[in-house]
């Protein structure tokens, strides 16, 4: 609750007209992709196949547009996304890349991320590889290390070697 | 050398383009016109983020809309990114070169003129595709990528019109400004062929341009053509789909445009007439010639449109009738879409 409090705040620091609504465009996003498209987004996240549903009916999405009729009547860059998961509050900013289509793709891969690992917890894809890969990490250094000392251990050796000099057999 | 070739070619649009800016109330016939001057360039070296933020101020205090956003692309892009929000933090709080800072400066004084962003660092994003923008050429706006949706959600149902299944299917467009529309289809539907025409030179070109750019010229023709004047019917075999972004302002308030909308862009790609259907009801007349049976027109409209245009065609189009209007993701009507042929309730007994 104070999380959307403090959100709220913010949003009233915005001049222009702020617009909250349902998820419009519902059908197109949940359209299949284009095969092109379907590569370009499937090739960071080939992976994570068994991520929550999104329901766009518990979706709401903010765009900064100004008042007015919009379309040819202005040219704003503004292009930032906001979408709120009602149900859980969560709250996704994307203002990754200049065209307000990809943002709003991108807010729900980003969105549907962090209902997994809500809702998941210790299951959640997202959690699982990640400690696959920190699992994979220590294991790396271990090994790194254990060579180290290895190492280490046969200069000593050989040190050792030739101070007694001829001694050992 | 190539540096200095660049802040050469800067310097001479610049210019072109004027320094004249206006105050915070932006009306172009107002009186308050204020002279705005770039801040001096600084002494010593500094960071990409002071930089943005002393240009931030300086929009701020000169009244430029978007200030914050302005600031941001411009240097993103000087740094070969596309928003700064993609940029490394290291790299945004490194020391800018003499080059870049002097780049930046050159642009936002630009921007000063109130020249748009897209203008500004001449390229802009439409569904992720990368597009050169050249003034006066329209700069695609952010709810036509929703046009694209709808025509792409249309055609991917469909199998090939005509015989065979691999019979291409061909999609025109009327007035393609910078090919937002046209190319971004092409880029989605490989099998794909368009057509697009504009009654401006400049949009021709740049078209042309951005399809060799995207290396997708070998499915796209562009001609140089007045819808208002000369048919469509020549320029090939009737298309399964008729898409457009016609100028659909109204005449008067063409007046309350913002600096740069009506000192920059093209006043002939927003003027659509006393009611903003001049350009809207040529196409629709022309539309039954050049689409093949239940082929579609996808139009961009004003949110007043949609209601007229659904009477206008009924009393003076008989073979096209209007299938639904859509809304953008702001919430108005935006988007009217027609089929040739009569209604739906009439080809009950219709086999095909």
């Amino acid at each position: 609750m104070s999380r959307l409090l403090q959100f709220l705040g913010g949003m009233c620091r915005v001049s222009s007209r702020v617009i909250w609504r349902g998820s419009p465009g519902i059908s197109s996003l949940l359209r299949p992709l284009p095969p092109g498209l379907t590569c370009v987004l499937a090739a960071g996240k080939k992976d994570l196949v068994d991520l929550s549903v999104l329901n766009e009916d518990e979706l709401e999405e903010q765009f900064v547009r100004g008042s007015g009729p919009g379309g040819q009547a202005t040219n704003k860059t503004n292009n930032c996304v906001v979408l709120k998961h009602i149900p859980s509050g969560i709250v996704v900013k994307c203002h990754q890349t200049r065209s307000v289509d990809l943002n709003r793709k991108r807010a729900r891969e980003i969105m549907r991320e962090k209902l997994d690992v809500e809702n998941k917890g210790e299951l959640s894809e997202v959690l699982v590889k990640k400690k696959e890969s920190e699992v994979r990490k220590q294991e790396k250094r271990r090994k790194a290390n254990e060579h180290l000392e290895r190492k280490r251990l046969f200069k000593e050796s050989l040190a050792a070697d030739s101070r007694s000099g001829n001694d050992t057999v | 050398m190539h540096g200095g070739l660049f802040i050469l070619i800067m310097w001479r649009r610049s210019l072109s383009a004027g320094y004249r800016c206006f105050g915070p109330k932006g009306f172009w016939g107002s009186h308050a016109v204020r002279r705005c001057s770039a801040p001096a360039l600084p002494a010593g070296r500094i960071t990409a983020l002071q930089a943005v933020d002393l240009w931030k101020t300086h929009f701020w205090e000169s009244g430029v809309t978007e200030p914050d956003h302005s600031s941001h692309y411009i240097m993103a892009h000087l740094l070969g990114g596309k928003t700064i929000e993609s940029l490394e933090q290291a790299k945004l709080t490194e020391l800018l070169s003499r080059e870049k800072t002097e780049q930046m400066w050159k642009l936002c004084t630009r921007r000063l003129s109130r020249m748009p962003v897209q203008y500004v660092i001449e390229e802009w994003d439409f569904r992720g595709l990368t597009l050169k923008m050249r003034p006066p050429v329209f700069i695609p706006r952010p709810e036509t990528e929703e046009l694209v949706e709808l025509v792409l959600t249309d055609l991917e149902m469909k199998p090939g019109t005509g015989v065979g299944a691999d019979a291409q299917q061909t999609c025109m467009e009327v007035g393609c400004g910078s090919g937002a529309i046209s190319l971004s289809l092409l880029k989605s539907l490989p099998e794909l062929i368009a057509v697009a025409v504009d009654q401006s030179q400049d949009a021709v070109d740049l078209t042309a341009e951005n399809a060799l750019w995207l290396g997708l010229q070998d499915r796209l023709q562009v001609y140089h053509l007045d819808v208002m004047k000369e048919k469509l019917l020549s320029l090939c075999s009737p298309v399964s789909t008729l898409v457009s972004n016609p100028p659909y302002l109204f005449s008067d308030d063409m007046l309350l445009l913002e600096p740069e909308v009506i000192r920059f862009e093209d006043h002939a790609a927003l003027d659509g007439g006393k009611d903003g259907l001049k350009v809207i009801k040529q196409i629709l007349t022309l539309a039954p010639q050049i689409l093949s049976n239940k082929g579609r027109v996808y139009l961009e409209v004003d949110p007043r449109h949609p209601p007229l245009i659904r009477r206008w065609v009924e009393a003076n189009v008989e073979e096209l009738h209007y299938v639904e209007t859509r809304h953008d993701i702001t919430g108005r009507p935006r988007f009217c879409i027609l089929q040739k042929g009569k209604s739906n309730k009439d080809h009950k007994l219709d086999l095909d």
